[in-house]
């Protein structure tokens, strides 16, 4: 016999499958390509990320920073801040901390850290800790905001986007400088002078972000405040920032070894898989012929009757079966005439002709009741005649079923 | 390709030496790759090691023929013509009626040389049972990965009717010879014919003396008589749609091969000439101008792909078929459900054009289960369920009585009855010389 192998060779069954492969692969290729063509529009990155080319995003002041000679040091935590700073010893440190991931202790400690200190959008807990007397001032409503102060870098700038957040600063507050002045003093810009260093505070992010960087005199105000000195720390808090407290977590406690075990046993899962899951060989298919039971019909026929409550038509198919076999008990032909039967079964089981009529005759059943009660009257009459029919002495046990070979001759 | 439970065992060993060596989460990293490594180096080699499934050559030695209910067994010879050493599994695929069991055989083939594969077959089902392939898987010698192949090796059975009637046979036949010889005038009828003369003894009817015979010799002889031979039986099969009905888990079609087998049987050996026609619209299965074991395994091997066909049983061209077949006088045995006069008038509107031809005996499954029913009244459900069998019963009644009034005879019987019961008709036919 032939030795032909329905199961195709690696080789083949690359062939056949070599234009899903290809089309996989295209389709794979144009998802990257897609992915990078659109994440240039998109957001990707943290808001005011140096390296974040997005809209919200402010690689472009970063960059312009750079190429001017400055050195920016982006960081995540007050801690990598710190140590950037004290390693040069003078810097800028610019923080953004739009989540509120510091404490009031941390941002204490970051007041002290730098020179000069630019904060983008305060919230409350860091006006509370760097400038106590600096409220919130709303939205600003100015068609124009033009510098207004002696802040050096303010004046260079002129003017910045209106529209944006605002600070408070109540009139005649010593030691501050309000730039940018709306209405009810209210400041896009306060600077604060300290012994520890210079605190600007910058309502609006806006000043800083790439799709406004180029308007009004935000890139100005913007390289002016950062550039000051030749290292500029670029911070924006993190998660790592959040002190850990509680008891330790279950991640410290478990050893090293649980996650790789748990790899390790997904891979033997997988494995069992390929192992109990491969097929040994094709399914054979078979026709099976489909299974017919004779009696359905019967049986439908019988539900159709309950269904319908026919308990006349039902109790008749059981009389005239009866009658049937009681003419064949008494010895009468096939054809004797229904009252021949019922006179010969009164006179055989001696019982009153009327009586034997409505039993098998006269008799409508008015309930389920009746009905059954009529068909057990037609199974006692049966059973007598058949008793009183058969000579005494002999035959089976009055209780076992008449012959019912009635097909026979 | 496929690996086994070793494999997975490997595998699975590995968190020994990551939690032995991996106190950190790096270094237990570290570990797992290795070791993932190792299991699958090992299983690459083991894969490329293992013999190939596809370089061998199949060869089977099988009956042609089975009798449904007995035993086959199924060699397949597998010689490796290959230059390693195969060390495998070998399923030979059956269809799931082929009743192989369990169809999976471990060989160890070395190059060269050939193994006999043995599967046991016990069909369920009569029909042809085939297989199509046989799948080999491979393993590698240190039983890791095993590489499999299915390989197209067709193979066919025909399982046969179980002719378990055959059992009614030796009593028949026994009877059958009881006819020859006897003398009773009363069984001499147009099927009968002069056999011989011989002498009186004790017992014989005095109407079968022949007084010539008598009068010539010193003794008192009789005449005996024989049942005419050569006479022909026509058996026509219904495979159309009723017949696919199961009485006690026994399709009518089944049961009327049994009766038709055990009626072939009897009547060829008493020297009758049997033609058999399994017809519903178009001809299933015809076995003509066969006789003795030449018949009966003609009429098996035809009845053993008849299945029973979703479409109305043309009666209209019964006549003309049966005309094609003899057009002398034959005794026609119809076996076909008679259930309802509806479902009977193509059957009663033919039956008198055969019966003004031929002797024409109609013979049908009853289910036994009915009989039952009718005395079984003690709840609501069963009255009704009693009132349909006994309609069921009265309608089988009055379609007997239709087909008697029109000249034919009529056998019913249960599944295991009916076979039994048409040979006794055809004998006591045969007796009375009516065929």
């Amino acid at each position: 016999m032939s030795r032909v192998s329905s199961t195709p060779t690696i080789r083949v069954a690359l062939r056949r499958s070599s234009f899903w492969v290809i089309a996989g692969v295209g389709a794979l290729l144009v998802a990257v390509i897609g992915f990078f063509v659109a994440g240039a529009g998109g957001s990707a990155g943290p808001r005011l990320g140096a390296e974040n080319p997005a809209p919200a995003g402010a690689m472009a002041v970063v960059e312009v920073l750079r190429q001017q000679g400055v050195t920016v040091v982006p960081v995540d935590t007050l801690d990598e801040a710190d140590a950037a700073i004290a390693k040069v010893g003078t810097a800028t440190l610019f923080v953004s901390d739009e989540s509120g991931y510091l404490s009031s202790e941390q941002l204490g400690r970051l007041g002290t850290l730098a020179s000069q200190t630019v904060i983008a959008d305060p919230d409350f807990l860091a006006l509370q800790a760097l400038a106590p007397e600096v409220g919130f001032g709303g939205v600003s409503t100015a068609d124009a905001l033009t510098a207004q102060c002696t802040v050096a870098a303010a004046e260079r700038a002129g003017t910045i986007s209106p529209g944006g957040k605002t600070l408070g600063l109540p009139a005649g507050t010593a030691g501050y400088t309000g730039c940018f002045p709306g209405d009810n003093n209210t400041y896009s810009v306060i600077e604060r002078v300290a012994d520890a260093g210079t605190i600007t505070l910058v309502a609006d992010t806006a000043v800083f972000a790439n799709d406004e960087i180029a308007t009004y005199g935000n890139a100005a105000l913007a390289l002016n405040l950062l550039g000051s000195t030749d290292t500029l720390v670029w911070y924006l808090p993190t998660l790592a920032d959040v002190p850990v407290t509680g008891p330790p977590s279950l991640g410290a406690l478990t050893p090293g070894w649980v996650t790789p075990v748990m790899l390790l046993l997904a891979a033997v899962s997988i494995a069992a898989m390929v192992w109990r899951g491969r097929r040994f060989g094709p399914l054979v298919a078979e026709n099976l012929p489909v299974v017919v039971r004779a009696n359905e019909t019967m049986e439908g026929r019988a539900r159709l009757y309950a269904r319908g409550n026919a308990r006349l038509r039902a109790i008749d198919a059981i009389r005239i079966g009866a009658v049937g076999r009681m003419a064949q008990a008494a010895g009468l032909p096939r054809s004797a005439p229904l009252d021949q039967v019922i006179r010969t079964v009164a006179s055989l089981t001696s019982r009153p002709p009327d009586q034997v009529h409505a039993v098998l005759v006269g008799e409508v059943p008015g309930s389920d009741a009746a009905m059954m009660a009529l068909s057990d009257a037609v199974d006692e009459l049966e059973r007598a005649t058949s008793l009183a029919a058969r000579p005494p002495g002999t035959g089976p046990s009055p209780t076992a079923p008449p012959s019912t070979g009635r097909m026979e001759p | 390709m496929t690996l086994t439970g070793r494999f997975v065992l490997l595998v699975a060993l590995g968190v020994v030496p990551i939690v032995l060596l991996g106190g950190t989460t790096a270094t237990a990293v570290a570990v797992l790759a290795a070791w993932l490594l190792l299991a699958l180096t090992l299983g690459s080699i083991d894969l490329a090691l293992a013999a190939s499934p596809r370089r061998l050559s199949m060869e089977r030695v099988l009956p042609a023929r089975v009798r449904l209910g007995e035993a086959v067994t199924s060699e397949l010879y597998v010689s490796n013509e290959g230059s390693r050493r195969l060390r495998g599994v070998v399923r030979d695929a059956w269809q799931p009626s082929a009743g192989a069991g369990n169809n999976r055989t471990a060989v160890l083939l070395p190059p060269g040389e050939r193994r006999l594969v043995e599967l046991t077959l016990i069909p369920t089902r009569r029909g042809e049972r085939t297989a199509s392939h046989v799948t080999v898987r491979s393993m590698g010698p240190l039983g890791l990965w095993a590489r499999q192949a299915t390989l197209t090796a067709p193979a066919r059975i025909r399982v046969l009717p179980p002719f378990h009637s055959r059992k009614h046979l030796p009593s028949r036949i026994s009877r059958l010879k009881e006819l020859d010889g006897r003398t009773s005038v009363l069984v001499r009828g147009q099927g009968t014919e002069f056999d011989s003369l011989r002498e009186y003894v004790r017992g014989d009817d005095v109407r079968s003396i022949d007084w010539r015979a008598t009068a010539r010799r010193n003794d008192v002889v009789v005449r005996t008589w024989r049942p005419e031979r050569d006479r022909r039986i026509v058996i026509v099969i219904d495979t159309g749609r009723t017949s696919a009905a199961r009485v006690a888990d026994e399709p009518r079609l089944d049961t009327a091969f049994e009766a038709a087998l055990l009626l072939a049987a009897l009547a060829s050996r008493a020297g009758d000439r049997v033609d058999f026609l399994a017809w519903d619209r178009r001809v299933r299965a015809r076995v003509q101008g066969a006789s003795g074991a030449e018949l009966l395994s003609r009429m098996v091997d035809g009845m053993a792909l008849i299945e029973p066909e979703l479409i109305e049983m043309d009666w209209t061209a019964l006549p003309g078929q049966i005309r094609a077949i003899t057009g002398q006088h034959a005794l026609v045995v119809l076996l076909t459900p008679m259930d309802a006069p509806g479902a009977s008038t193509g059957l009663l509107s033919v039956l008198g054009q055969l019966t003004a031809r031929h002797t024409v005996l109609v013979a049908s499954v009853t289910d036994p289960t009915v009989v039952g029913l009718t005395r079984k009244r003690s709840t609501r459900e069963d009255v009704y369920r009693a009132a349909s069998a006994e309609r069921t019963l009265l309608d089988q009644t009055r379609v007997a009585a239709a087909v008697r009034q029109l000249g034919a005879d009529v056998v019913t019987g249960a599944p295991d009855e009916l076979p039994p019961a048409l040979a006794d008709r055809y004998i006591a036919l045969k007796a009375a010389g009516r065929l």
